[in-house]
């Protein structure tokens, strides 16, 4: 008898609560549109995964605090890829299958991107990467875009900065990160270096996970480059000049976009001096727009942006545009993400391009963006500053 | 002559830094036949805790380094009795994956206490001679590093911190060998070595030999962990990658032999620094972790037990 009650209950809680998301669905249809923000929370490259997570988020709220898209409350639904080919393809497989995301803001490292741009074609849903540089990352899907420049474009940018306005460096030892990325701006910036006649005369790659260069500097050293570019991301090459400064180099570091954190300047502190590095945007140079997103910014985080969240608070604000224009309630799931693809492909000429605060944004035929300029800049005095020198057009 | 002098420093302080680690896998293997995977965990724990006592407590750093050793003894103690000791009849895979669970479980706790980011020692929290030597940059190119370094003949340098790390790893590996083989709970823990049931039979209390090995391989493992973060970076992920070679260090040397660990240490540390020194176009330095565990393996088939391993069956 009491058995029978219990189960009873049982039956009837379940019940109850089986009930109830349904209800509420049917209650509130298509109050809320989600777009997926993927990129490394964890791991190596931590400290851009948070700007780019504060970025993504700094646009949402302005944009639900301004009545949403169409009347719809945007939700931002976050995945943490660590940086890794492996966890990149876990997160992938999760957005593309999950039948309320419309897009992906992300990866952000290349090999991540490339690793999910499959995945993301073969469900049909965008991949818009604010972060990943490497040359083939929009190669061969209709579906994966980016919104700053490409590898090829900066490598031969930095040989030739050193080449122009760095007279006095004339042999370069290069030391890359064994990924995706570092392996492709090497090539870039070695085969414009061969071209213009910069000397390289060491070329070592690391691991990502190391935290030890010593082997790699001394070999190095014995070559005595004038400069060291490092074709990699902050925190190692934050270690490397520590280390090469402690192995007794004397000579002067370039670095690229993967270097622009601010926590380059914490772990390397006082050999970051006099570093120079390229990067896709800087809030100094970006007008008034990005001067209020940055206090905006500043106000909820209590840091100022870096590069990366300028980018992706663009790439959601990019992605929100498209839902507005394209979205229609009564559409299947692969009919609204089919609409933002062609809305984002449509945009392919200045004109059409899209006003973010990191400048005007539009794809070639492939996805890339090729408009936009790399800036320099230099740590002085343990902060980045513009160098005097840029090269803009 | 310069590059190799530089280099052999290189592989001696990394190869000091495994053996230590090595020495905490070894010496828990070689009385419970576990190997603690979280035991790159309690190294990563010992860089922090004393990360923190600096920064957060502002102690000076060499109070800060035994008290981080205590409370990684203190966290391997409370890992084994809590983690381990109900399965100590168990299926030894039973206690390899909790091994695992444990290590996942206090990576992502460091994550959630000091966040992903990683962070180095602040300079001015260390004593002198434990500084990273960076001279001024309006110095450059003309600069000496004696301040923080040994300036050897022929231009190669040997900070004194890594000499420190060496020197420390050294003292620390003959203290632990003097332990093992001439006082009384190195006795009773080569007692349960042998075998565990005999040794509970002889009156050995065996749960407290295996706390006490825990403890002592904790506070090792922490030592490593604070000196890797002021030699390098302190991160969540430290003890993976660092765990990882020194367990490949201790099979290496014979899990199981704390000699064999030390030795293996060193081995492991000279393949990687050496692999990625001298092999040209880039395979030596973008594979040096690959090159040591290939030196391993090597090893491995020649000898299936290790360098110090005991060949028995048994142990298999």
């Amino acid at each position: 008898m009491r058995n029978w009650l219990v189960g009873l209950l049982i039956v009837g809680l379940v019940s109850v609560w089986g009930c109830q998301p349904a209800s509420k669905d049917q209650q509130e249809p298509q109050r809320e549109v989600r777009v997926a923000v993927a990129g490394p929370f964890t791991g190596n490259a931590a400290a851009f995964g948070e700007m780019i997570k504060r970025g993504a988020e700094l646009k949402a709220k302005e944009i639900n605090e301004a009545g949403g898209i169409n009347g719809m409350k945007l939700t931002l639904i976050p995945g943490d890829d660590t940086g890794t080919e492996k966890e990149a393809k876990a997160v992938a497989t999760r957005f593309a299958t999950d039948r309320r995301i419309l897009a992906v803001v992300g990866h952000f490292n290349s090999a991540c991107s490339l690793a999910g741009k499959p995945i993301y074609a073969d469900n049909g849903i965008v991949e818009l990467s604010p972060g990943s540089t490497n040359v083939s990352v929009c190669e061969g899907s209709d579906w994966t875009f980016r919104n700053l420049y490409r590898d090829d474009f900066q490598g031969e940018f930095i040989a030739k900065y050193i080449k122009d306005y760095m007279k006095k460096f004339q042999t370069v030892a290069i030391l890359f990160d064994n990924d995706d990325y570092g392996r492709g701006l090497r090539d870039g910036f070695s085969a414009a270096a061969e071209e213009i006649g910069l000397e390289i005369v060491a070329s070592e790659a690391y691991d990502r996970d190391n935290t030890d260069f010593k082997a790699q500097l001394t070999s190095i050293k014995a070559k005595n480059p004038d400069l060291i570019f490092i074709s990699g991301l902050y925190s190692q090459a934050g270690l490397i000049a520590k280390q090469a400064r402690e192995t007794g180099i004397t000579a002067q570091f370039f670095g690229a976009d993967g270097v622009d954190s601010p926590d380059f300047l914490i772990i390397a502190g006082a050999a970051a001096e006099g570093t120079y590095l390229t990067t896709p945007f800087t809030f100094e140079l970006g007008g008034d727009k990005a001067q209020q997103v940055a206090t905006a910014f500043e106000n909820d985080y209590g840091v100022l942006p870096d590069t990366w969240a300028a980018l992706t608070y663009d790439a959601v604000g990019m992605i929100a545009e498209a839902i507005e224009k394209t979205y229609n309630k009564d559409a299947t799931l692969a009919e609204n993400r089919k609409a933002i693809r062609d809305h984002l492909a449509s945009l392919d000429t200045p004109e059409e391009g899209y006003k973010g605060i990191t400048g005007l944004t539009y794809f070639d035929k492939n996805g890339d963006t090729v408009n936009k300029p790399a800036y320099v800049k230099i740590v002085k005095g343990g902060e980045f500053t513009i160098a005097p020198q840029q090269v803009l057009d | 002559m310069e590059q190799f002098s530089q280099q052999l420093i290189n592989a001696l302080v990394l190869g000091g830094i495994y053996a230590l680690i090595a020495v905490g896998y070894t010496m828990v293997y070689g009385i419970i036949e576990l190997i603690n995977f979280a035991h790159g965990e309690i190294f990563m724990l010992g860089a922090y805790f004393a990360f923190t006592l600096v920064t957060v407590f502002n102690l000076p750093f060499w109070l800060a380094l035994p008290i981080s050793m205590l409370l990684c003894a203190g966290i391997g103690m409370l890992m084994d009795v809590v983690a381990y000791r109900p399965l100590r009849n168990a299926a030894r895979l039973s206690a390899l994956i909790t091994a695992i669970g444990v290590s996942i479980g206090l990576q992502n706790l460091a994550r959630i206490i000091w966040g992903a980011r990683q962070r180095p020692f602040p300079p001015e929290s260390l004593p002198t001679f434990l500084r990273q030597g960076i001279p001024p940059t309006e110095s450059l190119p003309a600069f000496s590093l004696t301040e923080t370094a040994i300036a050897l003949p022929g231009g190669a340098y040997l900070p004194y911190r890594d000499l420190f790390i060496i020197l420390l790893a050294f003292v620390l590996m003959i203290a632990l060998n003097r332990l093992v083989s001439l006082t009384k709970i190195g006795k009773a823990m080569r007692a349960c070595a042998q075998n565990r049931v005999a040794a509970n039979l002889m009156g050995i209390n065996t749960n407290r030999v295996i706390v006490i090995t825990f403890a002592i391989g904790s506070a090792l493992g922490a030592v490593a962990g604070v000196m890797v973060g002021v030699r390098e970076i302190i991160e969540p992920t430290m003890g993976y990658y660092k765990g990882v070679a020194a367990f490949a260090a201790a099979v290496l040397g014979g899990i199981g032999n704390i000699t064999g660990a030390m030795l293996g240490g060193l081995l492991i540390g000279f393949a990687e620094v050496f692999g990625a020194g001298y092999i040209p176009y880039g395979y030596g330095s973008g594979y040096r972790v690959a090159i040591a565990y290939i030196v391993m393996i090597a090893v491995i088939i020649i000898r299936p037990s290790g360098l110090f391993g005991k060949s028995t069956a048994t142990r298999a």
